[in-house]
């Protein structure tokens, strides 16, 4: 079924008790995308993000991944395909590397653990992923003493070692100090030059618009407008993304 | 007046010596079984099953929340009784001395364990870490780092607390010091003496936990 979108997000609805946060969310994905999400802070960018790693709970609405069923609301629960969870991965805001473990086995504990991955195989992949990113040099160092670029780098890599067919990026550089951005900026540059399919919360318009095939602008709950970045970012055609991206180029100034 | 003769302690170094043995076994010995009640206690008070939750922490407030000599009598007393033979002394204070130190580890484990941070578990979830994996690789190893500090620190007082053991007539450091005191009529340089050796034991300890800490709170700042 070479025309099912990879990933396909249906009339998503989503609350923490009162609070509505999506109301009928409707977005699709293409394998070549890379999405970036945009729009205002407490509109659920992250919250979406953790809804299609399968961590949040989803009041209605349906997720699909190659056309299968992935997420949905069943009665009154939320139903998860564990097998088509396992192609997502994500990296988070805050690392979140495990602080007892050093670099190589943060890289190894999961596939050797959970996918059956011999050590040795599973060595040699990580090494070769630190290496690639440059940080072959601390395969044997704790996290605790990284510099926060460099954290965030084997938290990418970490991602990686399971081969996951979206990876899903959640606001990755905002805890690192400006100086330290462009390294991880750099490493997310280089997959999607490899091709690999992202979802990206970024406050970052300028990497947005440089990274992104699609950019998509969610406020209110739904999907205001979703184009490619020279339209959403230059040119949008609603008035609530303009007003929103105005003030938000403005503020960079 | 008799005057104070500080080479006293020293003509009995041989008992105080085997006194002193006898305290650091006991000790270790609770101290290994007490982490171990102490992290299954801990398990217990997250349990789903409300009854072993309650006995939990039934168990952990009552020997947290009365004196340590009055759990030592009560056990030397009643476990007979309930027993229907006789343990032996040894056997008593350890049972005690078990059961007050994994009251206390119990509260360590439980601090430590809230103390992981939830996106650790967002993290493993995203990662298919799950289940029994988990607990053994993730959540087992980092509890156990952060309570390692506070679990030395229960150490020191669990070896202080020993003393108590002379109460009931246990042949620990403090009940061979004041039994010599009693027979040589030198209360003050042997209570000293006793003093100077818990100090020994104890001081170096208590050192060694805040070196401890400042080294695996830099390992946890991530």
């Amino acid at each position: 079924m070479a025309q099912d979108k990879l990933l396909k997000i249906h009339n998503l609805h989503k609350s923490y008790g009162d609070l509505e946060i999506f109301k009928g969310l409707t977005l699709s994905m293409d394998r070549g995308d890379r999405l970036v999400i945009i729009g205002p802070s407490g509109g659920g960018k992250s919250t979406l993000l953790r809804i299609v790693m399968g961590l949040e709970d989803i009041v209605g609405g349906d997720i699909y991944m190659d056309g299968k069923p992935y997420i949905l609301r069943d009665g009154a629960k939320t139903k998860i395909d564990r097998k088509l969870q396992a192609r997502v991965g994500m990296v988070f805001q805050h690392y979140t590397l495990f602080p007892h473990l050093d670099i190589l086995r943060n890289l190894t504990l999961a596939p050797v653990k959970t996918r059956g991955m011999s050590r040795a195989e599973a060595e040699e992949k990580a090494m070769g992923l630190l290496t690639r990113f440059g940080l072959d040099a601390k395969a044997r160092a704790y996290p605790s003493q990284l510099s926060g670029g460099q954290k965030q780098r084997v938290a990418i890599a970490r991602a990686l070692m399971l081969d996951p067919d979206l990876l899903l990026f959640d606001e990755v550089t905002s805890a690192l100090d400006p100086e330290l951005v462009a390294e991880v900026e750099a490493v997310m540059m280089e997959l999607a030059e490899a091709g690999m399919p992202m979802m990206i919360v970024t406050h970052d318009m300028h990497f947005a618009r440089n990274i992104a095939s699609r950019v998509v602008f969610a406020a209110g709950g739904v999907v205001v407008e979703d184009g490619p970045p020279e339209q959403v970012l230059d040119a949008p055609q609603v008035a609530r993304t303009r007003e929103f991206v105005e003030r938000v180029f403005a503020k960079k100034r | 007046m008799m005057h104070f003769d500080p080479m006293v302690p020293f003509k009995y170094w041989d008992a105080l010596l085997i006194g002193l043995w006898m305290s650091l076994r006991l000790t270790l010995i609770c101290l290994a079984l007490g982490i171990a009640l102490g992290f299954l206690t801990s398990q217990a008070r997250r349990s789903r099953f409300m009854p072993l939750r309650a006995l939990a922490t039934f168990y952990v407030e009552l020997f947290r929340g009365t004196p340590v000599l009055i759990q030592l009598f009560w056990i030397f007393y009643c476990l007979p009784l309930l027993l229907g033979f006789e343990p032996g002394n040894f056997a008593s204070a350890v049972v005690a001395l078990t059961l007050y130190a994994g009251a206390i580890t119990s509260e360590t484990f439980r601090a430590s364990l809230k103390s992981i941070p939830r996106e650790q578990y967002d993290t493993c979830r995203a990662l298919g870490i799950t289940g029994m994996s988990l607990a053994l690789w993730v959540v087992l190893p980092q509890a156990l780092l952060r309570a390692i500090p506070t679990l030395l620190s229960n150490a020191v007082a669990l070896f202080k607390e020993s003393a108590l053991i002379s109460a009931v007539g246990m042949a620990d450091l403090m009940f061979i010091g004041s039994s010599i005191s009693n027979r040589t009529g030198r209360p003050v340089e042997m209570l000293t003496a006793i003093a100077v050796i818990y100090f020994a034991v104890a001081f170096p300890l208590t050192r060694i936990v805040g070196r401890v800490e400042a080294r695996i709170l830099r390992r946890l700042a991530v």
